[in-house]
């Protein structure tokens, strides 16, 4: 098996977090805040977007929507479990509820029955 | 019989950034010429009316700044050399022309022309010569990135040339809903290179997340744990930025982001391929989503219109489109053990080859789909009756043992 040798780009070179954005960027970031316009409230992010200039900053901004959609959706999947937990709370009550209309039931048979023995008593 | 593609489960695509054929893999002429790369006979006026031949200049970074137009009507001068009359024929003359535009230097708007030779690129290059390199594979729509990238994911980008991707409530869903809404359901990711350069797809994001979405380290373990879905598309990191573990430098060869960053990437997606023990039954490719206004010899051939279309206003060029050409040529290879070492495609691709290939090899439904992705040729055939050979680029009887790693 050849192995092929693959140079590394310099990074202090390569890399410049100050470098203007580029179109697609641009776009990226008005797209990301579209979609923050549509998280609720509390997660969306307090930054102007037309602010930002540089690779950097735009970095930024990418990272905090991005997670904060993945908090929506993992927050909205918190509450998607939360009336299975109701429903179970309902089965419960239900039970109870049969639970203690049997026992009621039990009781009046109880008490007929005793009631009866007392009429047949008498 | 076909084992490579009986083998066959998991297709990888990743989808780099604006670099055209010549300037990637047109040296390679030299190395093999069945690949349809520079020669001597090319040329572009500038705007002094002097012809200006492609010259192995091109450097990893510096060079294409400005970054280079590559909107619709910046393309259309690229392609037809200014020509706006009613019965133009195609002729790739006006890139210099384009660039000169940007700066008004006559110097600079000659760099559009440079082009890299295969020592610069060894990852590309060894790729390109090693698997199946692509000589007629296409950007889908003579434009920008978004509208290009749409045509990967929906097969379509329903009339939009530009860089608006909000396409929630389309009537045509992407290769990603198709399949994980199929019966029986199939598996697909998007992964983006981290949160901090995330994704382009963010009508998905929106939607699916965290469903369809993962990181590249997530795209590594994936690999090394057998866990590949059946479809995955990988994106390379757009931006320049300190990320947990220190200095992530953009991987997306966008100009004028540098393009060894963008080698090591592809390295490190095929290696994770190819050590994966998924590596006999997976099949990468690698495609770039547009030239990015850089200079490219091939006319973009005509195609069957979509069934949408962008009014003259929307075009910018006073003329309105039908989505009945592609773009322009970008470099392409697919990469599987079971294909033989040295080949080159000769049949036409664009974009919508993708959903199109990717719908037909695990058969998902394909009944709302646009009139240009079912036009589209798949680049892998689908496992069903029988097959081409002479289509089949995964021909071989037996799986390769030769096929390189690099140090990465």
């Amino acid at each position: 098996m050849t192995v092929i040798h693959v140079p590394r780009p310099k990074v202090k070179l390569a890399m410049d977090t100050s470098r203007p954005v580029n179109s697609l960027l641009k776009v990226q970031i008005q797209h990301l805040h579209d979609a923050e316009l549509k998280l609720p409230m509390a997660l969306q992010t307090d930054i102007y977007i037309n602010a930002i200039k540089t690779e950097g900053e735009a970095g930024k901004y990418i990272r905090r929507v991005t997670e904060a959609i993945g908090d929506a959706h993992a927050a909205a999947e918190a509450r998607r479990t939360r009336p299975a937990l109701k429903a179970k709370r309902v089965i419960e009550i239900a039970a109870v509820a049969d639970e203690q209309a049997e026992q009621k039931r039990a009781r009046a048979s109880r008490k007929k029955n005793s009631t009866g023995k007392r009429r047949r008593k008498t | 019989m076909a084992p490579g593609l009986d083998n066959l489960k998991h297709i990888v695509v990743l989808m780099m950034e604006n670099r055209s054929f010549d300037h990637m893999l047109g040296a390679l002429k030299a190395v093999n010429p069945q690949i349809d790369g520079i020669t001597d006979q090319l040329s572009n006026p500038d705007t002094t009316g002097a012809l200006v031949k492609p010259q192995p200049l091109a450097e990893f970074q510096g060079q294409l700044d400005p970054d280079p137009d590559h909107h619709f009507p910046a393309v259309d001068l690229q392609i037809f050399g200014g020509d706006t009359s009613a019965g133009r024929v195609a002729n790739m003359q006006g890139f210099v022309k384009s660039y000169f535009h940007q700066q008004g230097d006559v110097g600079h708007s000659q760099k559009i022309m440079y082009y890299f030779t295969p020592d610069k690129l060894p990852v590309l290059t060894t790729l390109a010569t090693e698997f199946a390199v692509f000589n007629r594979w296409f950007a889908s729509i003579p434009g920008p990135t978004i509208c290009n990238r749409a045509f990967a994911h929906y097969g379509t980008s329903f009339g939009r040339v530009d860089m608006n991707l909000l396409y929630v409530g389309e009537p045509i869903k992407s290769i990603y809903d198709r399949l994980i809404g199929a019966t029986p359901k199939h598996t697909a990711k998007l992964y983006y290179y981290d949160t901090t350069s995330s994704t382009m797809e963010i009508t998905n994001l929106l939607q699916h997340q965290p469903e369809l979405f993962g990181s590249y380290e997530q795209f590594l373990d994936d690999c090394e744990k057998e866990n590949l879905p059946d479809y995955s598309f990988v994106e390379p990191n757009y931006n320049d930025h300190d990320g947990d573990s220190g200095a992530e430098v953009a991987s997306d060869q966008h100009p004028d982001h540098n393009i060894q960053a963008g080698e090591l990437f592809i390295a490190s997606i095929y290696n994770a391929v190819k050590n994966s023990p998924l590596w006999p039954n997976a099949a990468l490719l690698v495609v770039y989503d547009e030239h990015g206004g850089i200079y490219d010899h091939v006319v973009p051939p005509a195609c069957t219109p979509d069934k949408f279309s962008a009014s003259a206003n929307d075009t910018g060029t006073g003329v309105p489109f039908l989505f009945d050409r592609l773009g322009v040529r970008v470099p392409a290879i697919l990469i599987s053990p079971w294909i033989p070492k040295g080949t080159v495609a000769d049949r036409v691709f664009d974009h919508a080859s993708i959903p199109r290939t990717i719908a037909k090899f695990f058969q998902v439904d394909n009944s709302s789909v646009s009139p240009r992705e079912t036009s589209a040729d798949v680049f892998i055939e689908p496992n069903a009756g029988v097959v081409d050979p002479a289509r089949n680029l995964l021909s071989l009887d037996a799986m390769r043992t030769d096929c390189p790693e690099f140090d990465v």
